[in-house]
């Protein structure tokens, strides 16, 4: 175990974890652009919420159909001090691109869709590929 | 001069402040609204609804329905002026444009909206009933100025204005119960049906007070008849110009 401790870690001492980057690609990509986008609204559309916070569902990374990493994520969200409501948006970044998707019904998306644009679902992203035995 | 009492001004100034914030909110809904002809992006609204079923039904349902209250509400108000009530003829053609703007347009694509409205069947529910109140009133109050019966069809209207309002009474509750960190889905349906039953209420109670807007019914109904007869236009028109013609011997 002694030894071991001396064995240098392929991830470097700046280089972030999976996890803390995958909180920060979505609180960049998806979080900070709706919060911005959510003005004051005299609308039938869901109040922004008070508080969100992402949640990586899976420490590892999985390889689509592809052959593309991916890493899941949920958002929850809460208002007011209620309780936190969990997979408010669900969806995968890709590590290599940094890409996010999300998934609206059974399909998933270019998150881009949550900032207002039309775009078609994508086939086949975020679904891992069956593993080999 | 005729001397008006302080609870007649008051109830006055009450109802040109609840005029002016229905036609403030019913503006603030239209800039609102605007994004939903956007035909590049989505808006909020949209957004989270999908997936829709009938996805291009439903925003043409949406556009048509925005686009039917924009200009059917603020002219609901407008017709509900005494001003508007003196010039009969005004108020007759402008009241055919409110009546098929509401019952071919307003209704139809609202109905078509409330079987996908978020919250559920109860929030259906909701949207329908207020739906049917509009449709059923919208009818009656038609038929009743045919009739030249002017009481029903006051009522009448005042019924189709009151579930107009619910589009602002309820988007203020929306923002204030938000305020109030009360859970969305709980405040949407509260935000819906409150108004829709408290409008309904408000009316009917109004409508069955005996000096309701003016202090004597009779002679309410007199003067509006007296302002509707053409005959009486024509002695107006001629008392207008009377001391104008006799300066001019």
């Amino acid at each position: 175990m002694f030894v071991l401790s001396f064995v240098p870690s392929l991830a470097t001492a700046d280089e972030p974890s999976l996890v803390d980057w995958t909180q920060h690609r979505v609180e960049a990509g998806i979080i900070k652009p709706l919060g911005e986008r959510a003005g004051s609204r005299f609308s039938r559309s869901r109040p922004p919420p008070h508080e969100s916070r992402v949640r990586v569902t899976q420490t590892t990374l999985s390889r689509d159909m592809q052959g593309h990493d991916f890493v899941p994520f949920s958002v929850d969200v809460r208002f007011g001090a209620g309780n936190w409501q969990r997979d408010d948006i669900i969806g995968c970044v890709y590590r290599a691109s940094g890409n996010l998707f999300v998934k609206r019904g059974d399909a998933y998306f270019p998150a881009s869709l949550l900032l207002g644009k039309k775009v078609d679902p994508v086939s086949g992203v975020c679904q891992a590929a069956p593993a080999r035995s | 001069m005729r001397r008006r009492g302080m609870p007649q001004i008051l109830r006055q100034w009450a109802a040109r402040a609840l005029l002016a914030s229905m036609l403030l909110g019913s503006a603030l809904i239209t800039a609102m609204s605007l994004p939903y002809f956007d035909f590049e992006t989505l808006p909020p609204f949209v957004i989270e609804k999908l997936p829709l079923r009938f996805e291009s039904l439903w925003l043409g349902a949406l556009r048509i329905h925005v686009a039917a209250a924009a200009l059917g509400f603020p002219l609901c108000l407008l017709l509900m002026t005494r001003a508007s009530q003196r010039r009969a003829n005004w108020h007759r053609w402008l009241g055919r444009l409110a009546a098929v703007l509401v019952l071919l347009a307003l209704l139809p694509s609202g109905v078509v909206l409330a079987f996908d409205a978020k919250g559920g069947r109860i929030v259906t529910a909701g949207f329908l009933l207020s739906a049917a109140i509009v449709a059923g009133a919208m009818i009656v109050g038609v038929r009743a100025a045919r009739r030249r019966d002017l009481i029903l069809h006051a009522r009448a209207m005042r019924y189709v204005v009151g579930q107009m309002s619910v589009a602002v009474v309820s988007r203020a509750l929306i923002v204030g119960l938000d305020a109030a960190s009360i859970d969305p889905s709980v405040a949407y349906v509260a935000a819906l049906w409150a108004p829709v039953l408290a409008s309904a209420v408000v009316v009917e109670w109004f409508s069955r007070r005996p000096n309701f807007g003016h202090p004597n019914r009779v002679q309410l109904v007199e003067r509006i008849r007296r302002e509707l007869s053409p005959l009486v236009l024509v002695v107006r028109v001629r008392a207008f110009f009377r001391p104008i013609t006799g300066d001019g011997r």
